[in-house]
């Protein structure tokens, strides 16, 4: 019996264009998806990945818009960078490539989240719990040199 | 071996000129494996100038404490010159401040490999220009090769030779092999998943926080390092496991498109970290993704501070 | 009491206390060494170092500690005191001399650290004298020295297949019940050995008139001087072993309020919530580690609050050495005319 994944999805708050998708995502979210909305994926700093994977997150989602649809014109393209090498990074050190998807929608785009979120969590379930850089959780404190 | 009279000849002429405030450089140590970062304010002082292979420090993490307005010189090696191009490119210090005195550089011993040889009780050590060292310690004599002290950033170093010096003083050696950089990373990224994550994790649970390797890198001069905030609370400040990979993490991070694999960090730890391994994957993607290696020039931005149309990353359609 | 443990005792002995103590002694781990608690199996590094790269004090007050945890509603508890009795092998004259230092901070009249008190009452020391001194420990030169005994349970002397122990208080006493009795040529050459390892170790700086010196010259160039090549780092300060200097912040999201060791050193240490900070520099940062270690504290506890291990010295990165800042401070004016 495989626990079920933590997903933490990072969403856009411009990237769900149709009103239902957003009302989905306000009130409908499954329990163990947790959402931190920002107002664009270019606020997102690596280390907020960083804390959600300390915290325990099996796999991190980040919706935001197509490079010619950002809100603020460019916003979304100053994230990729980063983020992107952040995950490749995370995925050096333990933290598998694959917990880490980005899913940039067409404002046109109509119920793709909650497929994505659907099929992204039955991957993790696969893939099992992530443990190796979920050391928030863990509560003794110290270290090596104690 | 650096020529040392040409570069006290020239260091004091700078001075005695007028061209510069102050000289940085090393001058002997007080201990026999560490000579120390000197600051010659004049001629006289430059008589204790000393250069080998056990001067350890980035000298370039000096710049960034004195005013913009203040004439500087600086003794570089390969590295330090491009930590200071980046700091110039970062606007830590124009250019027309800065007087660099260029050495090629053949690498820098890590005392911890000479101590492994001859115990803990070095009384002295010789550089001999056949790049051999000589060392007494308690435990005898020992003749050691110095390409086998090199530090690991040394023995992988590409580019040798300052590259933007006002004078090069020194022959100048032939580049480095790309290809020992990149098998570095490559060793690492064969290794699987499960056992990359545990020699990071064994190599972060030994951190103090002492926050040496911060210290010792030209590039970490924030006035409020990240590790300070306490709203966010980006990373715990203990011993504890979040804590200590949460530092390693970062600061390797806040690196990328601005590390110069000079390798101070790892020699400034007490407590033999290495941490290199992950400056040096970051180093090595900015090469291989955005053909960008920092320090080369003053002009050309890092790639996190540009931002194309253009990018093919493995999640944009 | 002078009694004689067989080197080729020594594990066996270990073994033994193990049965009642969580026993520490010094083992390799990467290039130095470090106290780490015996297991099965065990191998000791006596000889790879002198002495291991974190002082003892670490298992006293350690790098991280929770004090309290607390939930967002379910109010705080306190972390309970350990008191798990332990046994620290090994252990150099001059940390020991530090505990005893170390002491006078956490176990005032008025004020005690449980954690502190809890741990040192249930730990006997039992400590290996340095029969070769070595060469950036400068103990002799302020007031300790390769055999000094304050601190320890009992004094270990090495002399070579044999360790000759001087037991020095009634637990070290104790622990020693089972040993043979040295003979009078054996404790005379312990002795013999002693002064001889005491004696062959170089006066670093002149103590006589350091701690005036350093009062008057508050304002001098010299600590600007000397504090040049500084880096503002952590490592003299943790490395050695009278600093204790800690902080305490409370982590929201793990909910737990930590003390973690703190340094005079760090820009933020002395940084107010105002934006005022009086060490700005490590101009005024280095004036403070030295006298707190040289002349405050002689004020506070009638000794220099240093035991020359010589860890700052062998460590700091920019190779920076106190004996030397010691040994200008040494040529500092006595009186300073104040106009």
């Amino acid at each position: 019996m495989s626990e079920t994944p933590k997903l933490v999805l990072f969403q856009c708050q411009w990237c769900l264009f149709s009103p239902a998708d957003q009302e989905w995502v306000d009130n409908q979210l499954p329990a163990n998806i947790h959402l931190i909305k920002v107002p664009c994926t270019g606020r997102i700093n690596p280390l907020y990945l960083l804390n959600a994977v300390q915290g325990g997150a099996d796999g991190i989602m980040i919706s935001g818009c197509l490079p010619e649809q950002c809100h603020f014109k460019t916003g979304n393209i100053g994230a990729r960078r980063q983020l992107e090498e952040f995950s490749d990074y995370l995925n050096y050190i333990g933290y598998e490539q694959e917990r880490v998807r980005f899913l940039w929608l067409d404002l046109q785009d109509r119920g793709i989240i909650q497929k994505e979120l659907a099929a992204f969590e039955a991957q993790l379930e696969a893939l099992g719990p992530a443990h190796n850089l979920a050391t928030r959780t863990v509560k003794s404190a110290g270290g090596a040199n104690a | 071996m650096p020529e040392l009279d040409a570069l006290k000849a020239e260091a004091k002429r700078l001075l005695d000129e007028g061209i510069v405030e102050m000289v940085i450089g090393f001058k002997a140590g007080d201990t026999p494996l560490h000579p120390q970062p000197a600051f010659f304010k004049t001629s006289e002082e430059i008589d204790q100038l000393v250069y080998n292979a056990l001067c350890q420090n980035n000298l370039a993490t000096y710049l960034t404490r004195f005013p913009k307005t203040q004439k500087i010189g600086m003794l570089v090696r390969g590295c330090e010159n491009r930590s200071v191009n980046a700091l110039v490119f970062e606007g830590q210090h124009p250019r027309e401040n800065l007087y660099l005195i260029g050495i090629p550089c053949e690498g820098i011993i890590d005392w911890r490999k000479i101590i492994e040889k001859t115990g803990e009780e070095v009384i002295s050590v010789f550089e001999q220009s056949d790049n051999k060292i000589l060392v007494e310690s308690k435990s005898g004599s020992f003749t050691l090769e110095k390409t086998t002290l090199l530090h690991e950033s040394c023995a992988r170093c590409i580019h040798p030779n300052p590259i933007s010096a006002d004078i090069v003083i020194g022959e100048l050696l032939p580049e480095g092999d790309p290809a020992l950089a990149r098998e570095q990373v490559a060793a690492f990224t064969d290794l699987s998943l499960q056992e990359r994550h545990a020699w990071f994790r064994q190599e972060a649970e030994r951190c103090i926080r002492c926050y040496a390797c911060r210290e010792a890198c030209p590039m970490c001069y924030c006035e409020e390092c990240f590790v300070d905030h306490v709203s966010p609370r980006w990373t715990e400040s203990g011993t504890t496991p979040a804590g200590m990979q949460g530092w390693h993490i970062v600061r390797a991070f806040h690196q990328t498109g601005r590390c110069t694999s000079c390798g101070a960090c790892e020699r400034a730890c007490p407590m033999d970290i290495k941490m290199t391994y992950l400056t040096e994957k970051l180093n090595q993607d900015m090469r291989q993704k955005y053909n960008f290696e920092v320090g080369l020039d003053t002009e050309t931005p890092p790639p996190f501070s540009t931002i194309t149309l253009d990018d093919k990353s493995r999640f944009i359609v | 009491m002078n009694l004689i443990l067989k080197k080729d005792q020594l594990n066996h002995q270990l073994n033994a206390w193990r049965q009642d103590y969580e026993v520490y002694a010094p083992q390799s781990l990467q290039n130095y060494t470090h106290f780490l608690p015996l297991q099965d199996g065990f191998e000791l590094a006596l000889d790879k170092a002198h002495n291991t790269r974190i002082p003892p004090k670490a298992l006293f007050l350690p790098t991280s500690e929770a004090l309290l945890k607390f939930t967002r509603v379910g109010g705080y508890e306190q972390v309970p005191t350990e008191t798990t009795p332990r046994l620290i092998f090994g252990i150099r004259p001059c940390d020991a001399h530090a505990m005893t230092m170390l002491d006078t901070v956490f176990e005032q009249e008025r004020y005690t650290d449980p954690h502190w008190q809890a741990r040192r009452d249930a730990t006997l020391l039992v400590g290996l004298g340095c029969h070769e001194p070595c060469q950036t420990g400068f103990c002799t030169t302020v007031g300790s020295g390769p055999f000094n005994h304050a601190g320890l349970d009992a004094i270990l002397t090495d002399l070579g297949d044999i360790f000759l122990v001087e037991t020095l208080t009634e637990k070290g006493e104790s622990l020693f019940s089972q040993l043979e009795t040295a003979t009078e040529e054996q404790s005379a050459q312990a002795s013999v050995l002693q002064q001889a390892a005491a004696a062959s170790m170089p006066i670093a700086f002149e103590t006589e008139g350091l701690k005036e010196k350093l009062d008057q010259n508050f304002d001098s160039p010299y600590w600007e001087e000397i504090s040049r090549s500084c880096l503002s780092c952590g490592v003299c300060t943790f490395l050695c072993p009278t600093c204790f200097c800690f902080d305490i912040v409370d982590e929201a999201q793990r909910g737990e309020r930590v003390r973690n060791w703190d340094t005079c050193m760090f820009r933020t240490y002395s940084l107010e919530a105002s934006g005022h900070n009086p060490r700005p520099s490590r101009v005024e940062r280095t004036r403070q580690r030295l006298s707190h270690k040289y002349t405050y504290w002689v004020d506070q506890i009638n000794q220099i609050g240093c035991t020359g291990c010589g860890r700052c010295v062998r460590y700091c990165p920019v190779g920076l050495d106190i004996r030397a800042m010691l040994r200008k401070a040494n040529q500092l004016p006595s009186e300073v005319a104040h106009v």
